[in-house]
Parts: structure tokens; sequence; C-alpha cells
């Protein structure tokens, strides 16, 4: 539950439980990924398949909203983010998490959404000059042009907001949600928290979805030429 | 007296947004399940659709509950 307390600090940088549990996590998947592509075979293993499994559906789930070659030109970044939200956030549900030291739901505290929103503003618009060019894409914010002492504001202002909006939902839902479950557990032990943990088990793979739905939304609109 | 204000306050807030946002998710639900009662064939473009709905709808209220928890930080 506690987002400020510091395990230890090497020199003026504070080292929290949510940066210890966040290097966790990636060990996990970086070990996890290496067993499951250390001998690729063409009868997979369990471990294999299964990442497999997960690559085409990612894949097919990007594909409907991004079209297919910028899928998988831009693929891996958006599978990155799925994949480290979705794991941070049924991280929470682990016993002991958020109780003891060194373990805390990364996606529960405000500072690692908002880095990832950060990271979801840059993606966006680096594609989109990428994919554009420097002039069409910046021209793209004034349009329509008759209209664009009205419209660049309005565009801009969405672009910074965008970041921001995605960062409070992940962190709202995920921290409101931890301390449902406390204040259940609080008025009644045993069995009270279950109810908003089974819900949870819905809800983070909403969230995990919803973020990278609205990211690739969000490049996908950068992306397209409009006419 | 103060302390007391500022629980109505935190109560107010999570309760009228959670109204508003009912009600607009309801009115979506309802219109997304009419639209793929009419044409069964296009459920997975609309039940897409009507997460993203759904979600954008739902932050307001997320906002609402992070207010609240200032709120009653400050009791």
């Amino acid at each position: 539950m506690e987002h400020t307390n510091v395990l230890f600090s090497i020199g003026p940088l504070q080292v929290t439980s949510t940066v210890v549990s966040m290097w966790g996590i990636i060990l996990v998947l970086t070990l996890l990924s290496y067993l499951a592509t250390r001998k690729l075979k063409d009868v997979p293993g369990p471990l294999q398949n299964l990442a497999e499994m997960a690559v085409e559906k990612l894949q097919s789930f990007f594909a409907d909203s991004l079209g297919v070659k910028h899928m998988r030109k831009y693929f891996p970044i958006f599978a990155t983010f799925f994949i480290f939200i979705i794991v941070s956030n049924y991280s929470g549900l682990l016993p002991g998490v958020g109780h003891l030291k060194g373990m805390a739901q990364p996606t529960a505290s405000l500072s690692v959404t908002a880095g990832l929103g950060v990271v979801a503003f840059f993606t966006t618009h680096i594609i989109g000059v990428r994919e554009r060019g420097l002039k069409r894409y910046a021209v793209s914010f004034a349009k329509p042009l008759y209209l664009c002492v009205l419209m660049l504001p309005l565009n801009l202002i969405e672009q910074f907001i965008r970041p921001m909006s995605l960062a409070l939902r992940l962190y709202g839902n995920m921290y409101g949600e931890e301390t449902v479950t406390e204040q259940l557990y609080e008025i009644f032990p045993i069995g009270a928290p279950l109810i908003m943990q089974v819900l949870s088990l819905l809800f983070c793979l909403l969230q995990a979805l919803v973020f990278t739905m609205l990211l690739s939304i969000y490049v996908s609109e950068a992306v397209e030429e409009e006419e | 007296m103060e302390k007391g204000i500022i629980a109505i306050a935190a109560a107010l807030v999570l309760t009228l947004t959670a109204i508003a946002t009912a009600i607009a998710q309801g009115i979506t639900a309802s219109r997304a399940m009419d639209a793929i009662a009419r044409q069964p064939e296009a459920a997975g473009g609309i039940r897409g659709a009507l997460v993203i709905a759904l979600a954008l709808m739902e932050a307001l209220t997320i906002y609402g509950m992070l207010v609240a928890f200032m709120l009653v930080g400050k009791i």
C-alpha cells in the first residue's frame, strides 16, 4: 500500500519497493522469454507453445486497430506495454504484495503509470513523425486549415491530456482496487476480500487491454493519412 | 465541523460521479446490445468500441474516486 517506503538509497536516488518489484518483474519476464525461445523447434514444447500463442493473439489484437503493415513494424513496443502492464497488474494478487518490504504492485503507483504515459506520448509522436515526416505531421494538428486558429490549441492540449488520462486511469483503477480490498479486509478478514479479488482478475486484464488499445488507436491516428 | 464537511464532500464526489457514469454506461451498453442483436456479425467490432467507450467513461469515476481519497486523507 505504501508508495513512499524507501528501502535504501544510492546517492540521491531512493530505491523504493515499487522499483525493486519492477526489476523483479523484468527479470522474470526476461527469464521466461529466454527459456521459451532458447531451443526453437518445429514441434513446440509447452513453453514455446504458450509464447507463440500469446504473440499470435497480440498480433491479431493490434492488427485490428493499427492495420497489418504498421502492426508488423511496431509490434515490439505495443507487446512490451501490454505484457509489462498485465504482469504488473496481476502481481498485485500475489500474497504479501503491498505488505512485505520490497514487494509492491508497480501499477498502483502514480510514478510508474506516469512514466508509462510519458513513454506512450513519445511513442505516438515519434512514430507519427517517422511515418509522415516532420512537416506533414506538424501540419496535421492544424487541420482543417481554415479553422487552424481554433483547432491548433485544442489539438495540442488534447495531445498533452492523453498521456495524463492514460496514467491516471491505470493508477486510479489499480490503487482503488487495492484500497477497496484492504477496506473489505478490515471489515471482515475471512472471505470478504475475495469478492474484490475475483473482480480484479477481470479488471487487471481489462485495464491492460484498454491502455494498449487506446495507445494503438492514438498511434493509428498519428499515422493515418487524412484527406 | 470542518472534518464533517470534508467527509460529506468526499462522499458527494464519489456518489455524484458514480451516478452520472452509471447512467452513461447503462445507455452505452444497452445501445451496444441492441446493435449486436440487430447485427450479430458485427459483434466483434462493436465489442471493441464498447470497451473503449466504457473505459473513457470509467475514467471520470476514477478521477472522482482519486479526489475522494485525497479528501479523506485530509480528515
